[in-house]
Formats: C-alpha cells, structure tokens, sequence
C-alpha cells in the first residue's frame, strides 16, 4: 500500500530514473553478452565509466573545461556589456529600433557560425578568436530580449514615476530594469546554448586544448570510450547550466514560465 | 517640403532600417580607398564588390551550384527525418504522462546541450559522406519540433478535449479535432527554430571532415586565405536562412493576427 502511494506521489522522477537506467543497463548487457563489442566502432558504459573516472579524477578534462570556459566567459561578458544597452536602447527609443531591428534581425537569422573560420584566420589559434566567436553567438539574445523586455515595461508605473518628479534615472533604475530583469534571465539561457555552440565550434574548427578539441581528438584517435567521458561531462556542465537559469527565471518571473518556445 | 517630410515620417520605419544597412556596406566597400591597409591586414580584407565578383565567377563555373547541391540535398533530408519523428513523438509525450516521464530526461539533456558534439562520434560511425551531415542536421532540428509540438499539446483546452471525449471520440479523433489544430501555432514555430537548426548542422557538419558542401567550399577557401569566397558562402548561407525564416515568420503572423509580437528567437 506504501509503495503504491509513493509511486503515484513520485511518478515523473521514478519513471524517468527507470527508463535511464533501463537503458544503460540494456546497453550494458546486449554489448557484454549478445553482440560481440567492437572498440574502434562502439562501447559500453563500464569503460565509459572508467574512462571518466581517468580523466575527470586525473583532471585532463577540468584542465580541458577550464581552458574553454575562459573563452567562454570573455565572450559572454563582451556579449552582456554590448548586448544589454543595445536592447535597452532600442526598446526605448523609437528611432533606434528602426535603424537596428532589420540590420541586427538579418544577422539574428542568419547563422554566424558560418564566419567561424575566418575568424579563427584572422585571430588566430587560441583565445581571442574562440572569444570573438562566443559573443558574435551570444550577442544577440541579449540585445532581443533586453528589448522585448523594455518594451514591455508597464507605461502606467513610467508615468506615475515621471509625475511625481523622478528623472530619466529613475526609471531606468526603479521601473525599466527591473521589469526587464526576467527576460534577460530569459535571453542568459539561450546565449549559453549558442556560446556552447560557439565554443565547440572554434575547437572543432582549430585548436590546441579544450573540451571540443577533446572529443575531436578522442574521435580521430578511435578512443571511444573517452570520447563519451568527455561528452558526458559536457553535457552535465550544459544541463547545470541551462536548468539552473530556468530555475532562476522561475524564481523571478513564475508567471511567465512555459510560456516562450525553447 | 510638408511633403518631403510627411513621405519621410510615413516610412521613417525602412529608410531608417535599409539605410542603416545600405550605410555600412559603402563605408566597407569605402574603406580600402580611404584609408592604406598594412599588408598583413590586406590579406584578410574583401569588400563587397569584390565578394559578388567572386560569387559570379563561381557561379559561371558552376562550383557554387555544385556544393549547394549536395547542401541542400543534407539540409532536406535531415529536417525531413526530424518532422517525421519529431512530431509524432511530441504528440506522444504531450497524450500520454508515462511517455512524457519517461523521455523527459533524454530531451532535456540532449536539448541543453549543443548537438554538435556528436559531430566527431557521427563521423566515425557513418563516414566522411552525406549521411553523418544528415544526422547531425536531425538531431539538431528534431528537439524544437518535438519540445514545440509537446508544449502545444499540453496547452490544448481541457475543457475541449472533454467535450469530444464525452460526445464518444476515441484518442484518433481527439486528436484530430482537437489537438492537432491547437497546437499547429506551435508546431509551425517549433518548425522555424528547427529550420535554424537544421542550417547551422550544415554549415558546421560540413567545416568538421567533409570535401563538398558550402562548409567544406567556405572552410577551405578560409585556409587558404580566399576571403572572398568564404564571404559568398556566409552570403549565401545568409540569405537562404532569411529567406526560410521570413516566410515562416509570415505563415505564424497570419495565424496569430490577434497576438502581441513575442521575443525574437532563432
């Protein structure tokens, strides 16, 4: 009786956790005992686990995260410092949104990772060009949303703080920001979907070190089982990171969740 | 003058905007014949005239037409596939709570990260050809229809649904009546992300290990330092996405006329 009242409360995660299990222990058990395993085609989750094991514990792919989210980071930040004011200034004046919407939708739609080798020509190996990468990508979702944001900031609190004598100050401060807040948080988790994109891009494209560089380099040298270790820990970085931004979205506007496509 | 300036306040909104771009392409076209660009630099440095020059001349030889090809033929074929599973097992994750637990894990880690990880696994199982391009073309369009299709679903009226339960309709005809029409604003979105998707899987597939294709033309010309033809590739890959993006953008605004403009998200 207990367990069936358990099993109802916790539905979603039991199921959840079941079918992820199911599937590696299946995975597991068909390569050990039905189909004889080749390593240089496939491989099962025990040398998965081992492998990853080596490398994270060994710290290879920290060193390997650590050099890629320093590319990550700076583009990021350039992306916030230029994306943010732009959208603010587009949401509020009328002038600037006309002169920048169509040129800046144009590059929104268009993929940009398309300029991803010239840029590593002309910056370089290294650094700088995965940067320059990383904020061309993440650009974009700030200035948009930052602009949605602005525009949808109730006229009615602007004109009761411009009649009781605030400044222009005032309502960036007091009305514009804050009611832009949850739609930046918003705009944070798609950049970091397309900086990722970014990131690996650039390291597919050309490089000495990082995560992307790793999986590459784990592919060309048939090294499958790290191969999957380090996509693995890419993912649970890429999960920590977007899940936690939809969880600080929710804590900041939960009326708005479920409401914008993925 | 009234006139002038009425002509202008009327569509202040397009001289603006195409101005601005009209701007910025005769100060890069310009900026070679202002200013002497140090060698080095020269090397890197196309202006738009000279970008379209190399366009016609590729396209003379019939090289562009080529490598579209064999683009396009990937782009299709992939987003074909993400449709065909996409959708169904949205409508499937959004009917049923058990499917939705059970595949929920595996959408939200694949959706979180950037599929193009797999590119270097996908080469390895299916070979330097068009099919590894394929897939990662699928699995980059088929979790926007599929998460878009599943929202859409889960959005439908209960309190329709129960009603055509109650007058008798079995799963295919609530479906039918009910679901399918509701959600098709999501799905015709989801379809526009996933058109996005799909674009950036070819051009980013075909960089990694591939001879033909736009990517593999635009990644071998940027090693060898052809500029210009890397930029007719950028154009090209520009002008196919506003294209596609457009013309959805079109087909959601006719089907929702009654609601406020959304964030932009591509």
């Amino acid at each position: 009786m207990g367990a069936k009242r358990i099993y109802q409360e916790y539905q979603r995660p039991i199921l959840g956790l079941v079918s992820v299990a199911g599937l590696f222990l299946a995975w597991e058990l068909v390569l050990t005992y039905l189909v004889p395993l080749n390593p240089f085609f496939f491989t099962k989750p025990s040398l998965i686990a081992t492998a990853f094991q080596e490398q994270v514990l060994g710290g290879r792919l920290w060193h390997d995260l650590i050099i890629s989210s320093r590319a990550f980071l700076w583009g990021f930040s350039c992306a916030i410092a230029v994306g943010i004011p732009v959208g603010v200034l587009m949401g509020w004046r009328r002038r600037a949104e006309y002169t920048l919407d169509p040129f800046l939708t144009a590059l929104y739609a268009s993929p940009l990772v398309a300029l991803a080798p010239l840029i590593i020509v002309v910056f370089g190996v290294g650094l700088l060009a995965k940067s320059v990468l990383v904020f061309l990508l993440a650009v974009f979702p700030f200035i948009f949303n930052a602009f949605a944001g602005v525009r949808s900031t109730d006229r009615l609190l602007i004109n009761v703080v411009k009649s009781f004598g605030g400044k222009e100050k005032d309502l960036y401060f007091k009305v514009i920001l804050p009611s832009t807040l949850p739609y930046i948080v918003a705009g944070t988790r798609i950049a970091i979907g397309r900086g990722l994109v970014g990131i690996i891009v650039g390291e597919f494209v050309a490089a000495s070190e990082g995560i992307g560089f790793a999986i590459s380099r784990f592919g060309d040298t048939y090294q499958l089982p790290e191969m999957f270790a380090a996509i693995f820990f890419l993912m649970i970085t890429a999960i920590v990171l977007t899940e936690g931004m939809r969880k600080l979205e929710a804590a900041l506007a939960p009326w708005r969740v479920g409401q914008e496509a993925r | 003058m009234t006139r002038l300036v009425n002509f202008y306040t009327e569509r202040e909104h397009y001289i603006l905007g195409g101005g601005f771009i009209l701007l910025l392409i005769i100060a890069w076209e310009s900026v070679p014949h202002l200013v002497a660009l140090p060698r080095a630099l020269s090397l890197f440095f196309t202006t738009p005239s000279k970008v379209w020059e190399t366009f016609y001349e590729l396209l003379v030889r019939n090289e562009v037409q080529a490598h579209f090809y064999v683009s396009a033929t990937e782009f299709l074929l992939g987003l074909g596939l993400a449709i065909l599973f996409g959708l169904p097992l949205g409508l499937i994750m959004g009917r049923s709570s058990v499917m939705d637990a059970m595949f929920d894990p595996y959408v939200t880690a694949l959706n979180a990260t950037p599929r193009i990880v797999f590119l270097p696994l996908l080469i390895l199982w299916l070979g330097l050809g068009i099919w590894s391009k394929v897939m990662i073309v699928f699995i980059g369009a088929v979790f926007p229809l599929l998460i878009n299709t599943y929202e859409g679903v889960k959005n439908v009226d209960r309190v329709l649904v129960n009603v055509v339960r109650s007058f008798g309709a079995n799963e295919w005809q609530v479906m039918k009546m009910v679901v399918l029409p509701n959600s098709l604003l999501y799905i015709v979105v989801g379809l526009r992300l996933a058109i996005g998707r799909a674009i950036l899987g070819v051009v980013v597939g075909e960089f990694y290990g591939a001879t033909k294709g736009l990517g593999a033309m635009m990644a071998r010309a940027a090693s060898a330092y052809q500029v210009d033809v890397v930029f007719v590739g950028v154009a090209i890959f520009m002008a196919v996405s506003l294209i596609f993006t457009l013309t959805v953008k079109k087909i959601e605004s006719k089907l929702t006329r009654w609601r406020p403009e959304a964030v932009k998200s591509f």
